[in-house]
């Protein structure tokens, strides 16, 4: 594959910004309905090369310009990002906020899909913090974008300190171990680690510095404070957005970096096998993160009164299962995370959908704005409900079958007591998915409340986020095949 | 038919829950009630038919067999069967149905939604009994849980949103469990299939090889917790007093009916035969549970003045001679467990009926405030003292002969701790003795003399209790009936427990 092969998503996407840019400029702030329609072919173009690139399998599995890596993996984030923002673009349509946002909401979007992709891709230090900081810079923007709100501007606030302070601590734990190493690829990284560099302290330290970064990205614990205000105050659907791609991009960065920093030799014909084993300090790092992060997550998400900060936790504790595949690190679990990485993107868009409308509809972002909305929209509401049981995993939700592939995974190397906490944490889970559900139905008919109607068009975008979450466990064998496929190429070298 | 007829009988209701929705408002409440009728007795005549065609089958094992190919990457398999013990639970479950269905007949508030989750519940109790893949047995197992939050939270009583998530989160923390346990079978012997399983235990004298024990235990235990959740046993019972007082009266039928059955099932089918070496070690810490459950929670039905908070410390305490006739390991003991699922499924919805019967009409259900009923409602008060004297296992009875069977099981297996036991029996039969005396016999008051708000059980009230009357006295005079359509399969699943637990 040549360079400009690999280049493609980033090239269309950043026609789309200045085609964006210079549309908005020529409607003379009339905000017309051609920007959604060129950001969105923007970003179904790249769905359709990421889609290519999987079908072709022409994507030879190599390095380009010395930075990116091009194989099935970076395929399928690239894909994951842009339906992501596709879907975020037209949640903004029907839900809360500005309904006609100006360009730069558009352009913005599709620049943190660059950054994304980029970032999935990255087998290179400063490819890798640049992608990192676009994605992130992206992030502030887009949160602040309401400059009269001031729930709005503090989330940003908010977002950019957060941001800021662990970017910093990443980009100093990158450049130790560009020290360590002797070069910036993650290649000679390896290298170093496997002539014996994980022994020094120093390296320890600088692995610490880099998670913390990535922690902040996929909101982990102790670098999740930001998420509930910043999904609070931010417009619902870019909450949305960073919660299913900028959280995804987080972990695509970290498995690349995870495999840069085994004590594989590089010549393994199986890339991720038994690479992290039970004492390795990035494996116990992981774990303890894992724990924490599910465990802090569903616990605080079980006093909130506010829809989106609830989901704001409920990501915060998804990202803790998914974190749960990485401590395990085998090729079984990392199928485990993109078949996950599946089932959240349907569940958690749709959720963080539905919660843009009825903030629309009824001016409130608090649960009590769902009074009885079983009764005032029962078709809203049943959907509602279905995503709320799907993300605690309840079968035969899509979310069980994730978790049910995840725990799998984590089971079969044993680590049954891992695999106990992670499942006691889906059933707590259950008490704060069920809060939304019980203002829905349990408290009777709200008297006097707004209705909320649903859309035509958001009915239809509903409805294909909606029908794989119900509809999926008739017949998901080809997508735990598929996320299979998409491991053995996923390495860091050529 | 033929080979699809267990399909058709959990789809039946299925079917029935879409065809509610698809009710005209305007006519929702009597044409949902309708749908719902019928499609409960379409769901009983398709267990007749399951019953007929089980009947038919010879050669042992699973008859009506359905097998396909699933889920092929994790091995799944659509896979259904039944043997005489599920053929039993399954005519329970549509046979309590069916008069949960006519006792439903008043709901007025959303009709389409209650008769609709009524019939998905069905549904899902159905697939339970009937399915031989665990991960599809998972899948109806927890399907029942949505419909059941939403008829106790929706349809309940004032404390309605605590019990309905009490009971979601109680069987949800325990069935995660018992899921760990079915993904640690798959990944050590790669199926799902219930059959095949207990091939591989008979084959091997255990699951997961030589020197596991301690992962046996802990998976039994996975299991034995999922199921006495929903049995349910001490310690694991405190959500089920709470959900039967503050389900309405069809659904408490249901829940003493059928789901606890579903614990029991579990522990027959699965719990059990997976692991007999397991079962056995902890012979003793199941013992002790249960007599905790009989003795514990008739002192406390005793201390009730909620009727149906005693009815349902009653079902606890009943309950407990399951686990204790399943601990003996003993023909006799398993017999009794089954007979008395059998039993209880019978007289604990019509005890619920019969206190729902006057809840309707009192709006109230404090023991002390009532008095003398039997004179100002006669065949109430006859069918009240009939289904008091059969849960107290007055001999001709069915209760009686669960009791007794799971004693003659239960003294050979172990003889001294049996013994406690009969003080849950005499404390039984005390409280529903002072039951009777408070609320049936004695002065009538003046309120309740009025015939105009106290009228006799109506025809309605009657068809859904004189049926139950009628199997828990068939089932006490002819007690072989019942037990010949589940005797050989289950002493065949014993059998082979016995075969492995015997050589540990």
């Amino acid at each position: 594959m040549t360079a400009l092969g690999a280049l493609l998503p980033s090239i269309l996407l950043t026609a789309g910004v200045l085609a964006v840019l210079f549309a908005d400029a020529a409607a003379k702030g009339r905000r017309p309905l051609l920007l959604p329609w060129i950001s969105g072919t923007a970003l179904v173009a790249v769905a359709a090369v990421a889609v290519a690139w999987l079908a072709g399998d022409r994507l030879g599995d190599r390095v380009v310009l010395g930075a990116l890596r091009m194989d099935a993996f970076t395929a399928v984030l690239t894909l994951f990002c842009a339906v992501a923002g596709l879907v975020s673009i037209l949640a903004t349509l029907v839900g809360d906020g500005n309904s006609r946002p100006g360009g730069e909401f558009h352009a913005l979007v599709l620049c943190a899909v660059v950054g994304m992709s980029v970032l999935a891709a990255a087998v290179d230090m400063v490819t890798l913090y640049l992608a990192f900081e676009l994605v992130s810079i992206t992030g502030y923007v887009l949160v602040g974008m309401r400059r009269a709100d001031r729930l709005a501007n503090e989330a940003a606030m908010k977002y950019v300190l957060f941001g800021a302070v662990s970017s910093g601590l990443m980009v100093y734990g990158l450049s130790l171990l560009f020290g360590l190493a002797g070069g910036t690829s993650l290649e000679a990284l390896r290298a170093a680690v496997v002539s014996g560099a994980s022994s020094q302290p120093v390296f320890v330290a600088a692995v610490v510095l880099v998670f913390a970064g990535f922690a902040f990205k996929v909101s982990a614990a102790p670098f999740h404070f930001w998420a509930p205000d910043v999904y609070q105050g931010a417009p619902t659907a870019v909450a949305g957005f960073l919660s299913v791609a900028s959280k995804a991009a987080g972990f695509a960065g970290l498995v690349r970096v995870v495999l840069a920093l085994g004590a594989q030799p590089a010549t393994a014909k199986e890339p991720i096998a038994s690479f992290l084993p039970w004492g390795s300090p990035v494996a116990a790092v992981l774990a303890v993160a894992a724990v924490l992060t599910m465990t802090v997550g569903n616990l605080a998400a079980c006093r909130q009164k506010d829809l989106k900060r609830l989901l704001a936790y409920s990501s915060i504790a998804h990202a803790g299962y998914m974190l749960m595949a990485l401590a395990v690190w085998t090729p079984n679990a990392m199928s485990a995370l993109v078949f996950y990485l599946v089932t959240y993107l349907f569940m958690n868009l749709a959720a963080f959908l539905f919660a843009g409308i009825v903030v629309r509809a009824t001016g409130s972002s608090s649960i009590d704005s769902l009074h009885g909305l079983g009764f005032r929209n029962p078709w809203l509401a049943a959907a509602f409900t279905l995503v709320m049981l799907s993300l605690t995993g309840i079968p035969p939700m899509l979310g069980f079958l994730g978790k049910l592939v995840l725990f799998e995974s984590v089971l079969r190397e044993g680590w049954v007591w891992f695999a106990v906490i992670g499942l006691l944490n889906g059933a707590i889970s259950l008490y704060y998915y069920a809060l939304p559900l019980r203002r829905m139905y349990l408290e009777g008919v709200a008297e006097g409340a707004p209705p909320v109607r649903l859309a035509p068009g958001a009915a239809v975008l509903a409805a294909v986020l909606v029908l794989p979450v119900v509809a999926f466990f008739l017949w998901w064998s080809p997508l735990a095949d598929w996320a299979r496929t998409v491991v053995p190429s996923l390495r860091i070298g050529s | 038919m033929g080979s699809n007829l267990l399909t058709l009988t959990f789809l039946i209701p299925l079917a029935g829950s879409l065809l509610v929705l698809l009710v005209p408002k305007e006519s929702a409440g009597r044409a949902c009630r309708w749908v719902n009728l019928l499609t409960s007795l379409a769901t009983f005549g398709a267990t007749l038919a399951v019953w007929s065609g089980w009947s038919k089958h010879t050669g042992g094992g699973y008859a009506l067999v359905e097998d396909a190919a699933w889920i092929k990457a994790f091995s799944i398999r659509y896979h259904l069967g039944v043997d005489g013990v599920s053929v039993a639970l399954l005519l329970l479950t549509s046979f309590v149905s069916l008069g949960g269905s006519l006792a439903s007949w008043n709901i007025e508030k959303s009709p389409k939604g209650y008769h609709s989750m009524f019939l998905l519940l069905l549904g899902g109790m159905i697939g339970v009994f009937m399915a031989l893949d665990m991960f599809l047995f998972y899948l109806f197992w927890e399907i029942m849980l949505l419909p059941m939050y939403f008829l106790i939270g929706i349809w309940g009583g004032p404390r309605r949103q605590y019990a309905a998530i009490k009971f979601f989160l109680y069987t949800l923390a325990g069935s995660v469990l018992m899921l760990a346990a079915i993904v640690l079978i798959w990944i050590k012997h790669g199926t799902f299939q219930i059959p095949e399983i207990v091939a591989l235990v008979k084959a091997h004298g255990g699951l997961f090889g030589e020197g596991a024990e301690g992962l046996r235990i802990a998976c039994f235990i996975a299991f034995f917790v999922a199921f006495a959740i929903k049995v349910p046993s001490f310690p694991f019972h405190t959500w089920l007093p709470d959900a039967h007082v503050e389900a309405p009266t069809p659904i408490s039928m249901i829940l003493a009916g059928v789901l606890l059955k579903m614990g029991g099932y579990g522990l027959i089918r699965m719990a059990y035969p997976f692991f007999p070496t397991a079962a056995a070690t902890l012979g003793t810490t199941i013992v002790v549970i249960s007599l905790i459950s009989i003795v514990y929670a008739a002192f406390v039905a005793m201390a009730q003045t909620d009727f149906k908070k005693l009815v349902a410390y009653s079902s606890v305490s009943h309950m407990g001679f399951v686990t204790l006739g399943l601990a003996s390991l003993t023909p006799e003991g398993h017999n009794g467990a089954m007979y008395m699922m059998l039993a209880h499924g019978t007289i604990s919805p019509m005890l619920f009926m019969i206190v729902g019967v006057i809840y309707e009409r009192a709006h109230h259900r404090d023991l002390d405030r009532f008095g003398g009923l039997a004179w100002a409602m006669p065949t109430y008060g006859v069918l009240a003292a009939f289904g008091i004297f059969a849960s107290l296992g007055l001999p001709a009875l069915s209760g009686f002969i669960a009791e007794i069977t799971v004693f003659l099981g239960s003294f050979q297996s172990f003889p001294r701790l049996t013994l406690v036991a009969t003080v849950g029996m005499v404390v039984t039969a005390a409280y529903y003795l002072i039951t009777l005396q408070k609320v049936y016999l004695g002065d009538t008051p003046a309120v309740y003399r009025d015939k105009a708000h106290y009228p006799d059980v109506s025809r309605r009230e009657l068809l859904v209790l004189v049926p139950l009357a009628i199997v828990t006295l068939w089932m006490g005079i002819l007690p072989d009936g019942a037990m010949s359509i589940y005797r050989g399969d289950l002493e065949g699943i014993l059998e082979g427990v016995k075969a492995i637990a015997g050589k540990p």
